[in-house]
């Protein structure tokens, strides 16, 4: 930079300076202290906030942390059997061989979706929606 | 920026006095506090009115609050952090109308017959410029001539590392000579129209 321009750059610096730096000092209102008072004493007058009922929380709390914890260890544990299961499988026949008892609920299961099914567009025919 | 420097004790049994149950006593901070408060909301938001709303909003946070301080730093510190907090949410809730910085007005030249006034309206169009700066540069700008270019005050209040704050600064005043170019000349020409004829070739020299 040229000595000029920086010397420039300074002055304009120092224009800005005196102008922010000098500013007239602003007097509160006449009311500005007793209409702060007066919130101040409505605050201090209000009852104060309800607490947290933790007591009464607590033991929700710790039965919902118990039921979720022994859910997720469930969940792990079933997980992991599956898994070995699966590993297993080869050498074991598939299972949707064997069990011909699990065909029955597989039949069960699909005559239920079918009742609904026809159960549901019958009341839709009714009501004039199909 | 501080009413006087004894305000430190009397500020510690003021707050002792809130905490034990006195709500009256709150009034001697009130008291201290309530020009700088209001003078810090005016440079946030140059609105009268507004910054009076600013302020109070302040000292009832402050109410609130009054336990949170742990007398590791200064009552005023303490006060002053709160308040630039406040102002800043609830500038961001309800900006004050600012121009642009771009369609901020050019000071008025020294043509103008009243040289108090021109300088006035030319000093005030700077002022004005500032609220129109991006809040991070515009931030450090207020409270760094608020607390009389104190850096490590400013830093203070806003909780910034005092380099982060010069480096802010910095962008802010280059920012502004950008928008006010002439801004020397014009302080210049002020001077040397309202100086006294034996003045004038000391000026004139300074000016070469």
């Amino acid at each position: 930079m040229k000595p000029t321009a920086t010397k420039s750059a300074e002055n304009s610096a120092a224009a800005l300076d005196r102008i922010l730096a000098t500013e007239e000092e602003l007097l509160p209102s006449s009311g500005f202290l007793a209409s702060v008072m007066e919130r101040v004493q409505e605050e201090a007058a209000a009852p104060a906030p309800i607490p947290f009922p933790w007591k009464r929380a607590i033991p929700g709390m710790v039965l919902a942390v118990i039921v979720l914890g022994g859910g997720a260890v469930e969940l792990v544990r079933i997980s992991l059997s599956a898994a070995r299961e699966i590993s297993l499988a080869p050498a074991r026949l598939p299972a949707v061989v064997h069990p011909v008892q699990d065909a029955g609920w597989v039949a069960a299961a699909l005559g239920a979706s079918l009742v609904c099914r026809m159960l549901s567009r019958l009341l839709a025919g009714r009501s004039g929606l199909l | 920026m501080s009413p006087n420097s004894s305000s430190a004790t009397e500020d510690l049994a003021d707050v002792e006095r809130v905490l034990a149950g006195d709500a009256a006593a709150f009034a001697g901070i009130v008291r201290r506090w309530q020009t700088p408060l209001v003078n810090m909301a005016w440079r946030y938001c140059r609105d009268r009115g507004r910054a009076e709303e600013l302020a109070q909003e302040a000292f009832i946070r402050a109410w609130r609050g009054l336990a949170q301080w742990r007398c590791e730093s200064s009552f005023s510190t303490w006060l002053f952090a709160l308040a630039a907090n406040v102002y800043r949410s609830e500038l961001k809730r309800f900006p004050a109308v600012n121009l642009p910085l771009e369609a901020a007005p050019e000071p008025s030249g020294p043509a103008l017959q009243h040289h108090a006034l021109a300088e006035k309206s030319s000093q005030e169009a700077v002022r004005r410029a500032v609220l129109a700066l991006p809040l991070r540069y515009r931030e450090p700008v207020i409270l760094f001539y608020f607390h009389e270019m104190d850096l490590a005050a400013a830093a203070r209040t806003m909780r910034l590392p005092e380099g982060t704050l010069k480096a802010r600064l910095s962008r802010a005043r280059a920012l502004l000579r950008r928008r006010f170019p002439k801004l020397e000349d014009e302080q210049e020409a002020l001077e040397f129209s309202t100086a006294t004829p034996e003045r004038r070739p000391n000026l004139e020299a300074n000016r070469n």
